[in-house]
């Protein structure tokens, strides 16, 4: 398990991250949320000890990280991370003994995880030469190839298409069936719903919020749904209750504290045939651009 | 991982990569080009050396044959003489040649074409005409006016009723006895040629690999490797692996080139560099090594320091000043390399790779010189070393704007 406690860091008079706290268990996605500058990176990189943080602790497994520890932990910076000049199936391998991994092995792994993520073929192929996502592929395999007990992976579905989004969701999710502790971190938030066990959400270094997504989704703003079979505008007529949307799916109103559902339902009767009256979740966006707001 | 094989692993893809590529192909091979052709070159084109061909224009000039002759040998001129009947065949024999027909081989007409006569003389009374085509020996020139103007003084002396006995004692010269205090080796420019050549290689050799440190370490900065690299390897072994590989490269590109260029003297028997200069071949690459290992670790700090790739020729300036500087003193000490200021400068590290060699070259360094300056030497790279790791590792990974080197030295 991957802990991290009261973690600080400050570049210059730019505070990075604040006494920030999580922990990723073995068989586990945990997906860091927030906007630009709010500490992702800076966490992701002090796991990966890349600096020395000025305060708190990182411990795997009830003991501080050390260079052995990272050599079972699979890291995909932002940026590609990757030599553009030096050959696909060459440099896989190569990142694979660094860890420890001989020779063959290393370059049988190598082969396996190009063919797995659809590279087949690209073996002797430059980095440079291949797209943006078959270069985030590679830098998967790199991540991926000496079977790492934990995954820290920077924005690794930037810029993918759905179908390479849906590769790599299968790939983390194979990975956490294996027991491989995940944390990755993403603007996308209803992919973060889709995969991740937990989530924690961030903003100028600090956890504003951290809990599975039911819990999460629990303190989202509620909604109500309210469809009625009529063209008219019957909305007009409800006090103090904030139109969000209307669609053909129907009317989607804000629903606040006090608020008199049955006065609502009342008017949408009067006006037509309710076909939808309900309740649901505003779902993390929501809650992401309320908790941000404050 | 076990350090000595994490820097194994780093060093080996440094020197795949490289030999994979183009680059370092087409330089050893321009290299070795460049070398074996200043070798070959000047014995192809430069012909037997022939004494010097003065023709003599009419019985007065003729009669000086013997005195000329004697004179030339005198001041170390290889001369004969060529009785000629008129100027007009004095004129024409003076005239180059082209060679016609099949005769002179393919690099006949590259060479040009020869005449019989170098140079001409004719002697009137009271005046003399000494006739060249195009300059030959200073020191030739100089002998033939000098036999002319004391053969007029004779002349003007007798006709002045100066006594046959006193004109020969007025032109005897003083017995002079001539010392040389320490003499000049007997191959002194064959050597100041090998001193040349090292100090070039060195030169762009050491240049062209330690920025290739500095270019690779900037590359995996910038590009965030550095901080895939650093999660299995430490700072200190991926800095050594590289310098390492980079410079196992560079050592194998000389060794190709200096022994190309032997293999080619030997064949062709070059009198411009002696064979004995062999010897000095492990001199030369012992100060590759050492100089380009001192070079590398400081590049590689100013690799780590840049922001952009863009920035690594302006933050490794100071380290090339440093080459420039020594490749230019190398001259200097080809030109002096007994003085002091050579002696007490070739001992400053930086600037050791390039005068080192060069006096080693000429024979004057001492026994002991050579150990003491390789234990300064291995010191000064244990002291590069642990400043530039120090930098490297506080900066590799950090990012924001390029670094100063004050900044680049605070503690993280």
């Amino acid at each position: 398990m991957l802990e991290i406690s009261e973690l600080y860091q400050r570049f210059g008079d730019r505070v990075a991250v604040d006494k920030l706290s999580l922990a990723v268990n073995g068989g586990e996605i945990v997906g860091l949320v927030g906007r630009n500058g709010a500490g992702k990176t800076t966490t992701m990189r002090a796991v990966m000890g890349i600096y020395r943080p000025l305060g708190g602790s990182i411990t795997w497994s009830g003991h501080p990280v050390a260079l052995s520890d990272r050599l079972r932990f699979g890291y995909m910076p932002e940026e590609r991370g990757l030599y553009p000049q030096m050959r696909v199936l060459d440099q896989i391998a190569y990142f694979a003994r660094l860890h420890g991994v001989e020779l063959p092995a290393a370059r049988s792994e190598a082969q396996r995880w190009l063919t797995r993520l659809g590279l087949e073929g690209r073996e002797l192929d430059l980095v440079v030469a291949l797209s943006h996502g078959n270069q985030q592929r590679v830098q998967l395999a790199v991540a991926l190839v000496y079977q790492p007990e934990l995954l820290v992976l920077d924005e690794p579905f930037a810029g993918l298409d759905p179908s390479a989004v849906d590769s790599l969701s299968d790939v983390l999710r194979a990975e956490t069936a294996r027991g491989t502790a995940v944390l990755f971190s993403s603007h996308q938030l209803d992919l973060v719903e889709r995969l991740c066990d937990r989530i924690v959400i961030l903003e100028q270094g600090k956890v504003l919020v951290s809990g599975t997504l039911d819990e999460l989704l629990a303190r989202s703003p509620q909604r109500l749904r309210v469809r009625v079979a009529t063209s008219a505008d019957w909305t007009a007529n409800l006090k103090g209750v904030e139109v969000i949307s209307k669609d053909p799916l129907g009317v989607l109103l804000a629903v606040t504290p006090g608020m008199d559902t049955q006065a609502v339902l009342r008017e949408a009767m009067a006006a037509g045939l309710v076909e939808q009256f309900g309740l649901e979740s505003g779902g993390l966006v929501e809650l992401y651009r309320q908790l941000v707001s404050n | 991982m076990n350090p000595l094989k994490s820097i194994r692993l780093i060093a080996g893809r440094e020197i795949s990569e490289r030999l994979r590529g183009r680059a370092t192909w087409i330089l050893t091979g321009i290299t070795t080009v460049i070398a074996v052709a200043l070798i070959v070159g000047p014995t192809l084109f430069s012909g037997a050396t022939k004494p010097y061909a003065v023709g003599l224009v009419g019985p007065a000039a003729q009669a000086l044959a013997p005195t000329l002759v004697a004179a030339a040998k005198a001041s170390g001129v290889d001369m004969t003489t060529v009785n000629v009947s008129d100027d007009a065949t004095a004129r024409s024999e003076l005239t180059p040649k082209q060679p016609s027909g099949q005769g002179g081989g393919p690099l006949a007409s590259l060479r040009g074409g020869s005449a019989t006569l170098d140079v001409a003389l004719r002697l009137d009374t009271g005046s003399a005409t000494i006739e060249f085509y195009q300059t030959v020996s200073p020191t030739l020139a100089a002998v033939l006016r000098a036999v002319v103007e004391e053969v007029h003084q004779r002349d003007v002396l007798t006709q002045a009723g100066v006594s046959p006995s006193v004109v020969g004692a007025l032109q005897q010269p003083e017995p002079i006895t001539t010392a040389i205090l320490k003499t000049a080796p007997s191959d002194l420019a064959g050597r100041r040629i090998a001193a040349l050549a090292a100090g070039i290689l060195l030169f762009f050799t050491l240049g062209i690999f330690g920025n290739a440190v500095a270019s690779g370490v900037a590359q995996e900065k910038t590009s965030r490797t550095a901080e895939v690299l650093l999660a299995a390897v430490t700072p200190r072994d991926l800095m050594t692996g590289k310098v390492i590989g980079i410079g196992l490269v560079g050592f194998a590109q000389m060794a190709v080139t200096i022994g190309a260029a032997l293999l080619a003297n030997a064949i062709v028997q070059s009198s411009l560099v002696p064979s004995e200069v062999w010897v000095l071949l492990p001199a030369i690459l012992l100060w590759f090594v050492l100089g380009y290992t001192l070079f590398a670790f400081g590049y590689a700090a100013a690799g780590a320091m840049v922001a952009r790739q863009e920035e690594v020729q302006s933050v490794s300036a100071p380290f090339t000043v440093f080459l420039v500087g020594g490749y230019l003193l190398m001259y200097a000490t080809i030109a002096s390399p007994d003085a002091p200021w050579v002696r007490v400068v070739s001992y400053i590290p930086p600037l050791m790779p390039a005068l080192m060699p060069a006096r080693l070259a000429l024979g004057q360094v001492a026994i002991w010189e050579m150990p003491v300056a390789i234990l300064i030497m291995l010191a000064s790279i244990y002291g590069m070393a642990r400043l530039a790791g120090r930098i490297y590792a506080t900066s590799l990974v950090r990012g924001g704007p390029r670094l100063s080197w004050m900044s680049a030295l605070r503690r993280r």
